[in-house]
């Protein structure tokens, strides 16, 4: 077996003036759940339709289980796709939908039909063989979509935007269920999506998009924890920035003054700053409690009930954009409300990056 | 799209094209009989056709019955389109069957019926023998058009306008006929172009004294074999372009069609 | 695209909306008593010399089954399948470029060229193909100065034929793009995402899903075929007849209108059996998709 399942070397795509793909360079490992993460427009799709093939990179090389596909046609790559829409072919029955992928490679009805069965049975929809995509639910279309493309047991299994057609109450329910269905085929995935709750929830490992590149490539907690730089850190997860000083660098790690305070952060987004360069604090805000000593305070504007726990934004001057927001227990948010003023201890270690503009 | 699909749409467009393309080349052939390609060029056959009486009388017959039979109608058309839409009464699926039906009788067919009619009633064959056969076979065409329309119309304007307190007659005269102007304006150009290009069933109605400009040119290119034809079909497809880009212009190619004509991607 | 119906405004003036419909209903009325008198002028005798028919009878429908008359009635049928055949065939890969042709210009253009003759009337057209096809026309020149030879095509099955096809390809195109537009693209594409060819994922998937449109426009197409006149023709010239010209040829040449009227007659009873049978079909396809 190969050690990757799916290689892109600087994967350049043009249209035009536009690029919609800047050198994109990304490893899927046998069997991981990779999933493409960032705002509309990032070139998350495009992405994945040179991996399908349906488009061709301008520059750069992509490989599928160590062979280059370049420049191979969609029909002869070994991949499963899942569309936005489902794609399911609305004059076929579930069966036949299902054994599409292999009747096209020639294998004959008897055979095709068990292996149908088998991969009906992974996504629970065994006895609606019969049934023609529009008396499916969208859960059980997207089942179906899902047997379709790991059926054929392809190289790699790609997803675009799969749940964005489903109701929210939908949604938690499949994440899980898709993820069980994939770890049980053992199919190495790449996942696009762009509400990173899902791709935190779902992956092995996240790639985070923008403007056409790939900005930091780990595990949701990496990703989460210590981000990259500025983009990914203001993507992914919530935060409040503050204003600090760089105070030095020792080994992996850099100190920050922030008010009276001092934080720790990684190094590496700072290196090359002289001491007491301006920087930029993000705080993530499940790391702010109330009391002393006290990193940043403000005026309450308003406390957001979320069930485990409570979101509170506050007006702070000293954070950016004026707004910082601290996630508490809902005990110990209990006696806020609008208008009282709450002061809040930071953590000690964060992520920290150079300032976008001078202070 | 792969090399030989454009290659074969190509060849189709000019298979569609070459007709028209030939006939206006043609036009400007000096000699009298038609010998392709021209040697010499000239511009007699357009003054010809222009002033050969037969063509001048049918154009001037084509023209009355075009704009009397697209106005009536179009008149009808709109009267049938809102009953049908908005009243269930004993009978609708007659009118609208008898309304709609000359869409699969063919065109010779219906003519004979009306000269057959009109000879057993005694009836002299003038030309509202032709406006009477035009609006039938236009008929069908402005009631789909208008029906479209009244369709894709919001009728909570209508209730609104009722709910405010204006009477029927009021909120069919000030909401529901400016909102189905486009509709109306498409039918109406529709069935006068199919009413001036209308030949089979004119050929069995009119006489000599009330013939068409159609059935002016199937006599002439009956008998004589020179290119005044040529000439006047380049006038009339010439004529025919400016007037689609100007319905394009104004009311979208795929309204006058009453066909949405999809977009691609 | 429906908006909200309102029936409030026919609840509220039902006499109104009746008078505005009482002159389409006359209209309608004409229209069938015109058709009642082809029947009636169908059981008529012929009284030879004398335009007014004679007593009834049955022997205008006697004397169709005359190989003659058979013959064109086969002819006729043939002509329209044919037609509608070719139409399909030129008018799917039109439809299709005018879907998917990226440049908005080209689509335009394409689109306008399709649908022009169908503003031509049958005679421009029909004697566009006349220059086009005859003996000293521009084909034969085409042909000479590619020192070819010449070619009978004027008068011809051949040439008629053509004819046909262009007069109904607009609508052809028309009605097979309207279908072709309710034809996901993501389907194209997840068929080949699944390994097939792009032919294969179009006679699997694009074909069978545009089958409704298929059928719709192919009765169309044979259903305007069957009502054509001008093109059978001039460009047949009396070689190549279809019921139009018989009918035509009998009342006119003959004013023989009994037996003119008795083949209008049956030339309808064949549509219609033909467009039901078609509509059969349609219904069946459509129940399987
Ligand atoms: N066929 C095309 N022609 C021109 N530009 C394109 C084409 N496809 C994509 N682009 C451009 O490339 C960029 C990336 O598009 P892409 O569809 O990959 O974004 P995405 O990340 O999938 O966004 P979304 O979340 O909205 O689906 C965009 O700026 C887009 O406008
Ligand atoms: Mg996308």
């Amino acid at each position: 077996m190969a050690v990757e399942a799916l290689r892109l070397d600087g994967v350049t795509r043009r249209f035009g003036a536009v690029t919609a793909l800047h050198g994109a360079s990304l490893v899927v490992a046998p069997g991981e759940f990779v999933t493409l993460l960032g705002p509309s427009g990032c070139g998350k799709t495009t992405l994945l339709n040179l991996v399908a093939g349906f488009q061709t990179p301008d520059e750069g090389e992509i490989f599928l289980g160590g062979e280059s596909v370049t420049r191979v046609p969609v029909w002869k790559r070994d991949i499963g796709m899942v569309f936005q829409s489902y794609a399911l072919f609305p004059h076929m029955n579930v069966a036949e939908n299902v054994a599409y992928g292999l009747r096209a490679r020639g294998m004959p009805k008897v055979e095709a039909m068990g292996r149908v069965a088998e991969a009906l049975r992974m996504v629970r929809l065994s006895g609606l063989e019969d049934r023609r995509p529009r008396q499916l639910s969208g859960g059980q279309q997207q089942r179906a979509a899902l047997a379709r493309a790991l059926v054929i047991r392809p190289r790699i299994l790609l997803l675009d935007e799969p749940f964005s057609a489903l109701d929210r109450a939908l949604r938690g329910g499949l994440q899980v269920e898709v993820r069980e269905i994939q770890r049980a085929a053992g199919v190495a995935t790449l996942f696009v999506t762009h509400d990173q709750h899902e791709a935190l929830a779902m992956s092995d490992r996240i790639a985070v998009m923008s403007g056409g590149r790939i900005h930091q490539v780990g595990t949701p907690e990496e990703v989460y924890a210590r981000p990259a730089d500025r983009f990914v850190a203001g993507f992914v997860g919530d935060a409040t920035v503050l204003r600090g000083r760089l105070r030095g660098l020792m080994g992996g790690t850099a100190g920050i003054e922030v008010g009276q305070a001092v934080l720790e952060a990684d190094a590496a987004p700072l290196r090359g700053l002289s001491q007491g360069a301006p920087v930029d604090a993000f705080l993530r805000p499940e790391t702010l409690s109330p009391g002393g000593p006290a990193l940043l305070s403000g005026e309450v504007r308003s406390v957001v009930f979320q069930g485990g726990h409570v979101d509170v934004h506050l007006a702070c001057a000293e954070a950016a954009g004026g707004r910082a927001v601290a996630r508490l227990a809902p005990m110990l948010a209990s006696g806020l409300a609008a208008g009282s003023v709450l002061e809040l201890a930071g953590p000690s270690r964060c992520a920290a990056f150079p300032a976008e503009e001078p202070a | 799209m792969s090399w030989w699909l454009r290659l074969l749409v190509l060849l189709l467009l000019a298979f569609i094209a070459m007709p028209a393309l030939v006939a206006c080349i043609v036009a400007f052939d000096a000699r009298s009989i038609l010998n392709f390609p021209p040697q010499a060029w000239s511009m007699r056959w357009f003054e010809r056709a222009m002033t050969y009486p037969d063509f001048r009388d049918g154009a001037w017959n084509s023209l009355l019955v075009m704009i009397s039979a697209s106005v009536i109608a179009t008149l009808l058309g709109a009267g049938a389109a809102l009953a049908l839409e908005k009243l269930e009464f004993r009978g609708k699926r007659t009118l609208e069957a008898l309304v709609m039906a000359p869409l699969v009788v063919p065109h010779f067919v219906v003519g004979l019926g009306f000269l057959t009619l009109f000879a057993q009633s005694g009836l002299p064959r003038g030309l509202p023998l032709l406006v009477l056969c035009h609006v039938v076979l236009v008929l069908p065409f402005v009631v789909r058009s208008v029906w479209i329309s009244l369709k894709s119309l919001d009728g909570r304007l209508e209730d609104a306008a009722l709910s405010l307190g204006a009477p029927p007659s009021r909120v069919l005269r000030q909401v529901t006929l400016p909102l189905l102007l486009p509709g109306l304006a498409g039918g109406w150009l529709f069935a006068a172009i199919l009413s001036f290009t209308e030949f089979s069933a004119s050929l069995f109605v009119s006489t000599q004294r009330t013939q068409t400009l159609p059935v002016a040119m199937y006599n002439y290119v009956r008998e004589y074999a020179d290119p005044s034809i040529a000439a006047l079909s380049a006038i009339w497809i010439v004529t025919t372009m400016l007037l689609i880009l100007a319905a394009d212009r104004w009311l979208g190619l795929s309204r006058v069609l009453g066909t949405e004509v999809p977009g691609g991607r | 695209m429906a908006g909200e119906k309102s029936t409030a405004l026919g609840q509220g003036a039902p006499g109104l909306l009746r008078g505005l419909a009482l002159p389409a209903w006359l209209c309608g009325l004409a229209f069938a008593a015109a058709l009642l008198a082809v029947f009636q002028y169908a059981l008529r005798a012929h009284v030879p010399g004398e335009l007014e028919p004679g007593g009834f009878t049955l022997q205008n429908f006697v004397a169709q089954a005359h190989p003659l008359y058979i013959g064109v009635f086969w002819d006729t049928l043939l002509l329209c399948a044919g037609t509608a055949i070719l139409s399909l065939l030129a008018g799917y890969p039109l439809a299709w470029a005018i879907l998917r042709t990226r440049s908005r210009l080209a689509r335009s253009m394409i689109l306008a060229i399709v649908i022009t003759p169908l503003f031509l009337g049958e005679i421009v057209r029909t004697y566009g193909w006349i220059v086009v096809l005859g003996n000293s026309g521009f084909l034969n020149a085409a042909l000479a100065w590619l020192g070819l030879g010449r070619a009978e095509m004027l008068f011809t099955t051949g040439g008629v034929l053509a004819a046909l096809v262009h007069v109904t390809l607009p609508i052809v195109v028309i009605m097979l793009a309207a279908g072709l537009a309710h034809i996901e693209p993501e389907l194209e594409r997840a068929a080949q995402s699944l390994g097939a060819t792009p032919a294969r994922g179009f006679f699997t998937v694009t074909l069978p899903l545009s089958l409704p449109g298929i059928l719709a426009a192919g009765t169309t197409a044979f259903a305007w075929t069957f009502s054509a006149f001008a093109t059978p023709q001039l460009v047949g010239g009396g070689k190549v007849n279809m019921i139009s010209n018989l009918v035509y040829q009998l009342g006119f040449a003959s004013f023989n209108f009994p037996f003119a009227a008795a083949l209008a007659v049956s030339g309808l009873a064949l549509t219609a059996v033909s467009l039901a049978a078609l509509s059969l079909v349609t219904r069946r396809v459509e129940q399987r998709l």
